[in-house]
């Protein structure tokens, strides 16, 4: 297009001093277990050599600094990297979705910013600027933007362009008091966890070993006779309840703190956290699917999640960024009016198969059977676990109760999950394959599952239908094909992927 | 429009998998059985029986259904892929969806004149659809055909 960019920026210097205090610690911590392994040099010798280490990590930072160097042209952002390897890459301005800036706590302290060239072309660090002064970083954006304005083409989504509100218009916020709330419902001990985790890393630092079974064996020893009471058990639970509801809260202060989504032209500008600061764009055209997320308690008092699934983007879960993470039923709406076709499903899904119960019962039955079985070899109580296997099967009839589909004009419905219920809107311009799979006990059942690809989906939590009347499925899969074949010779000279 | 079946190579390619697999398994177990037989004095045939009925099902048993069971079909707007024998299953890649194409052939599949048609879609689940055991001239045409309907937009 034009003359070559010319790589004539550095990062802001306040960046080593970034990467070294968040590298040091990993490299200077496990210094005085290497120290202890290879030989007895006393206090001195672990001094010099975490001196030697931190001078040398400084010394690689640095380097890498000077060798690193940025430019904008006319028509491009080139990023020069390498100590020794150099690489030059070219990132053209009508390939930039989006400039991210994210601010971890440090950053903020130093003033800097973390800049994030969107290409969309997957997850990777194709256009990262760590770190560049904020001033530097809102430029680098205006100017992108700037640009893109001025060569952005005529989009093919024009009914997309219909419903979009005023520029920068909010489109969802949470104040304090919802965040706790929220935080309340994201309970969990595995934040305890954590924090054995951390004990383990410090360890070397504490009196006593919290690993040596002998000790917890003595304590148990010393304080149970006395304190085995029903009251002392609940104290305990009530304890780990409460300690899970605090670090819920607090984990979600920290990372949804300030929460704000707001529409800006045709992207979503989602703004959030209490140390690091993140601002992540969502193209509305990149969105390829969105997912409701909900739990039998939140969902007693009508709180929801919603998130989209992104082609290529910056990723905080496998391609999904999260959208208005609890929000009642209206506020969800209210989202997904402005990226259409999305909008949530018709009251009334439809249940797969009655036969999934079956299926699910017996593909978990015989499992169990067999490993009660085989307990009770060495132990005949076990036997009486027995009684649970009724358990299994109506878990089943559970989840199929909650696993629901509905194809409605040009969108997809597939709801499924007894604890974490997920809700997946699908438009149907955006499958990426489908494909129809029958296991053994699916094909004695006459049932299938269907599987329904889209782009930046993750593995484990792509929408499935699981157990259809192998009918139903059959005629689902053409239903869907039949509608994209239209939408696509309807969409002929349409650029969005 | 009625599914096609693939190349007779693939059959071919799928028993000499198998058989290769199975070899081993059989070579393992024998030298396994060798050494417990003398030192336990465990009755022969414990390792090698197994192994062979392994080698059995893999070789002849497996490849002629796995064969069998695949198929595809192509119109002008989707591919359709049918395989598997425990668990079946059918896939459909709307053309205008996938990314580019691959023919790839190894060296054993280049003795068997046959090759394979690798489309790469955005998707996760089937980010890459396999085709195997295709001539090349069919390939090459179902390349170009699919090729024509890929848009000239890049990711």
């Amino acid at each position: 297009m034009s003359d070559a960019a010319i790589a004539d920026r550095r990062l802001h210097p306040g960046t080593i001093a970034l990467r070294f205090v968040k590298e040091a610690p990993s490299t200077l911590l496990a210094l005085p277990a290497a120290l202890a392994f290879t030989s007895r040099t006393g206090l001195t010798g672990a001094l010099f050599l975490a001196a030697g280490l931190a001078g040398l990590l400084l010394l690689v930072k640095w380097l890498a600094w000077r060798r690193f160097r940025y430019g904008v042209g006319t028509a491009e952002i080139v990023i020069e990297s390498g100590i020794l390897h150099r690489n030059r890459r070219s990132i053209p301005f009508d390939r930039i979705q989006d400039v991210d800036i994210e601010r971890t706590f440090l950053a903020r302290l130093l003033g800097l910013a973390k800049v994030r060239i969107e290409t969309g072309a997957g997850g990777k660090d194709e256009g990262l600027l760590d770190s560049v002064s904020l001033d530097e970083a809102q430029r680098l954006r205006e100017t992108v933007r700037a640009r893109r304005a001025g060569a952005a083409p005529a989009d093919a989504g024009a009914d997309a362009d219909a419903a979009a509100g005023p520029a920068g218009s909010i489109l969802f916020e949470m104040d304090v008091p919802r965040l706790i709330l929220f935080g309340a419902f994201n309970f969990s001990l595995v934040y305890i966890a954590g924090l054995f985790a951390l004990l383990q890393t410090f360890d070397r630092f504490l009196p006593f070993d919290i690993y040596d079974p002998a000790r917890w064996l003595g304590l148990v020893d010393e304080y149970l006779p006395h304190r085995w009471t029903f009251g002392a058990i609940a104290a305990v639970l009530l304890m780990a309840a409460l300690l899970g509801i605090v670090a819920g809260i607090l984990r979600t202060l920290s990372r949804d703190y300030g929460f704000k989504l707001s529409l800006d032209g045709d992207r979503f500008r989602r703004e959030r956290g209490l140390f690091t600061r993140s601002e992540v764009v969502i193209a509305r055209r990149r969105v390829q699917l969105a997912q409701v997320d909900g739990g039998p308690l939140r969902g007693l008092f009508g709180w929801a999640g919603l998130s989209f699934q992104t082609l290529g983007a910056g990723t905080d879960r496998g391609g999904f960024q999260s959208a208005a993470p609890f929000a009642q039923r209206s506020e969800i709406e209210g989202v997904l009016a402005q990226a259409p076709p999305l909008r949530l499903p018709p009251p009334a899904l439809i249940r797969v198969s009655r036969r999934h119960i079956l299926r699910s019962a017996a593909t978990r039955l015989v499992p169990a059977l067999v490993a009660i079985l085989a307990l009770s070899i060495w132990a005949r109580p076990a036997l009486l676990l027995l009684a649970l296997l009724p358990l299994l099967a109506a878990a089943a009839a559970l989840e199929r109760r909650f696993h629901r589909y509905a194809l409605a004009d040009d969108l997809l419905f597939v709801a499924r999950g007894v604890w974490r219920r997920r809700l997946w809107i699908l438009p149907l311009a955006n499958v990426q394959a489908l494909s129809l799979s029958r296991g053994l006990v699916q094909r004695r059942l006459g049932l299938a599952t269907l599987a329904v690809d889209t782009a930046g989906a993750s593995l484990l939590n792509a929408p499935r239908i699981i157990d259809l009347r192998l009918e139903a499925a059959a005629k689902l899969a053409a239903e869907i094909s039949r509608h994209r074949r239209a939408h696509a010779s309807g969409r002929k000279s349409g650029t969005d992927k | 429009m009625p599914f096609e079946p693939l190349e007779r190579g693939l059959l071919r390619l799928m028993q000499i998998h198998g058989a290769a697999i199975g070899g081993l398994l059989v070579a393992a177990a024998a030298a396994g059985e060798a050494v417990l037989h003398a030192s336990l004095a465990l009755p022969w045939g414990l390792q090698i029986g197994p192994a062979l009925l392994v080698l059995v099902y893999l070789a002849l048993w497996s490849p002629p259904r796995r064969y069998r069971a695949w198929a595809y079909r192509m119109d002008g707007e989707e591919l359709q892929l049918r395989h598997g024998i425990w668990t079946k299953v059918e896939t459909l890649v709307p053309l205008d969806r996938v990314q580019h194409i691959d023919i790839s052939q190894g060296p054993l599949e280049r003795a068997l004149g046959i090759c394979s048609l690798v489309l790469h879609t955005a998707g996760t689940l089937h980010s890459q659809i396999v085709l195997p055991g295709l001539a090349r001239e069919t390939a090459e045409r179902m390349r170009d055909e699919i090729r024509a309907r890929i848009r000239e937009e890049p990711a």
